[in-house]
């Protein structure tokens, strides 16, 4: 006989993650993959060994997603991950709302190391905790005459509570602001990928090269690579086109503002907008806008401000008591309302660091996600920069027009691309 | 590693042309870094196609008879409704197939539902509650029973499973009261059923329910 259910562990979801589930479908599932390239083949095994073993210190993972009658919420489980060779499409659907199964996938394809998650359980920086944390712990166990007696780990070291606190109720403070109706942006259209495949171009740059050039515009590198990408998006537009301002929403992490030790969900997300039609199409003038629009939007105030709006919603009684269902429904229609006035994401997970130890048997960190638009995702990890498109068009553009931009102002790129078979039907 | 020299750039895997521009590489492939998957092409796909058409087509053929023989009554309707009666069944069974408690109550009610309608376009004889609704009932009742012990379902599915009794049973004994039945004995025999089942799960499985319903409740 199965325990009692009054001793199963439960927990709410984040602020943040309670737009996941009811706007995750077949299209665009919301789940997001952090890979760690090795500089040798993965042992299954060993793999499997180190994923029950950093599992241990973040059981928040093992949980699935139910639904009350006005929320939805995570219950821990006794089900375990299976390591498995990747032989699935990138970033495959992790939640069904008819079955209950885990909402994370630990996946290995040669030297590659996969983790799938989704979002409604973490974002970038509780995700890459983990792989770091799996990484290391694989690492120690298969190499172990190089880390004899105690390892340095990942240098994670929040507790338990900590690691699943809710950091939008921690620093929610109680005042108003009236949210502004955002413009129609520009959206790329094409012929799509069949089966709602993704399309992964990666691009792996020495991440010296680009902060040189980023110190040459007299700018930071996120700032430089969204206006480089606002051109190349800019280059596909017809006159018509560039009558509608082109949106690039970016996530801000909020543990950078706001102390937080919290692996779940802890991020804003800032909209820089910028209209051609109106305005130059010179690099340095997009370079100008972007990051006066990103310095203003990511004051501390600002930021504080946005979380007070979204946490007010979520604890005002009238909206508690409306049941799930017509809350998705709600919810399902906000996101569409405010997805028109996105042309694509940009996200910058930052800089990942491990202890020197870890270094010679790791190549890079990747990060990449699933959309229905055209997301960037980047990381670096030692000098390796590495920036991600996924999409679900045929074409690549885009990609290609961003890529050769930088390969003129002479950074040597790497292209990696998932193979599909589309492909060999275009050519 | 493989170079585009129209793009300025290298390019890892085993590609013949350029992922950017489609033009021609040069050098030597090298490890892919993700692996090809096949896409399906689902089979049943067709199949469905086809069985959708012939029950199109053995719809618009019967009213088109219908409208050559206009004497015999308007009999193509009944052909129609019991189609799309059944095609309504089938998708709500193929959409709840991975929830085996939510089908059968989805599909009880509806099959009910079908029946009180057509009962009421048929000269409304009472049929459909005096026989079908309660038989229906007790057979979903009944089958939950077996399905809790045999697959040894979750205490969510149990309390679906409570719910639903306790719906099942109210629905007949309203009819008995507002004297709508003609025949009593498949109500009563329903509403035995519900209630019995009902004191089984309260009884033996209470406090877990209970715990189980807070947390869903929680504001």
């Amino acid at each position: 006989m199965a325990k009692s259910k009054r001793h199963t562990g439960w927990t709410r979801l984040d602020n943040a993650a309670k737009i996941f589930p009811p706007t995750s479908d077949k299209r665009d599932p919301k789940v997001f993959r952090f890979s760690c390239e090795l500089s040798e083949e993965v042992n299954p095994d060993i793999l499997q060994t180190a994923l029950d073993q950093t599992l241990e210190r973040f059981s928040g993972f093992l949980t699935v997603l139910k639904h009350g009658f006005f929320w939805y919420y995570l219950e821990n489980t006794d089900l375990r991950p299976s390591v498995h060779i990747e032989n699935t499409q990138i970033c495959t659907p992790l939640f069904d709302r008819n079955v209950h199964s885990l909402l994370v996938d630990v996946s290995y394809f040669h030297m590659r190391i996969n983790f799938e998650v989704f979002h409604a359980l973490t974002d970038g920086t509780g995700a890459v905790e983990f792989l770091k944390s799996l990484v290391c712990r694989y690492l120690e166990l298969a190499h172990q005459d190089d880390f004899p007696g105690h390892a340095p780990g990942s240098g994670f070291d929040a507790s338990n509570s900590e690691r699943w606190a809710d950091s939008f109720q921690k620093y929610y403070n109680p005042k108003e602001k009236k949210g502004i109706l955002s413009p129609a942006a520009y959206k790329v259209r094409g012929s799509r990928l069949s089966e709602n495949r993704i399309k992964v171009v990666e691009g792996i740059m020495p991440v010296d090269k680009v902060l040189a050039l980023a110190r040459s515009h007299n700018t930071t590198m996120t700032v430089l690579l969204t206006s480089i990408l606002l051109c190349s998006l800019h280059s596909m537009m017809s006159l018509r086109d560039c009558k509608k301002p082109v949106a690039i929403a970016v996530p801000v992490n909020l543990r950078n503002h706001f102390s937080s030790g919290s692996t779940r969900n802890f991020f804003a997300v800032v909209s820089i907008r910028y209209n051609f039609s109106r305005n130059s199409s010179e690099l340095a003038d997009v370079i100008s806008s972007v990051a006066a629009q990103l310095k203003q939007m990511t004051a501390k105030e600002s930021l504080a401000q946005q979380i007070n709006a979204l946490v007010s919603m979520e604890k005002n009684i009238a909206i508690r008591a409306i049941p799930l269902v017509l809350k998705d429904f709600g919810l399902k229609i906000a996101y569409a309302f405010n997805d028109r006035s996105v042309t694509a994401a940009l996200s910058n997970v930052g800089s990942v660091k491990l202890p020197q130890a870890y270094h010679k048997y790791i190549r890079l960190f990747d990060v990449m996600t699933s959309t229905k638009k055209l997301q960037i995702c980047m990381c670096s990890f030692q000098n390796h920069l590495v920036i991600n498109f996924t999409d679900s068009f045929l074409s690549a553009d885009v990609q290609k027009t961003f890529f050769r931009t930088l390969a003129n102002m002479g950074v040597p790129i790497e292209i990696i691309t998932n193979p599909l078979e589309d492909e060999k039907e275009k050519s | 590693m493989l170079h585009c020299e129209k793009c300025g750039v290298n390019v890892a895997g085993k590609r013949e042309i350029c992922p950017l521009c489609q033009g021609r590489l040069s050098g030597n492939p090298c490890q892919e870094s993700f692996p090809l998957v096949p896409t399906i092409y689902l089979q049943f796909h067709l199949l469905f196609r086809i069985l959708l058409f012939v029950s199109v087509a053995f719809s618009i053929i019967a009213v088109a008879v219908n409208l050559i023989l206009e004497q015999t009554g308007w009999w193509s309707l009944i052909v129609v409704g019991g189609i799309a009666s059944m095609w309504l069944s089938l998708s709500l069974a193929i959409r709840k197939r991975k929830n085996i408690p939510k089908t059968i109550v989805y599909q009880v009610i509806l099959i009910s539902l079908i029946c009180i309608v057509w009962d009421f376009l048929t000269q409304w004889s009472g049929w459909s509650i005096d026989y079908v609704v309660p038989i229906l009932f007790l057979s979903g009742i009944a089958a939950m029973a077996v399905l809790t012990k045999v697959l040894s379902w979750e205490i969510e599915n149990i309390i679906i499973y409570l719910c639903i009794d306790a719906l099942f049973g109210i629905v007949p004994i309203i009819f008995y009261f507002t004297r709508t039945l003609h025949v009593a004995i498949p109500s009563v025999l329903c509403v035995t059923g519900c209630v019995l089942s009902l004191a089984f799960l309260c009884i033996f499985k209470g406090d877990s329910i209970w715990a189980e319903f807070k947390r869903r409740m929680n504001f």
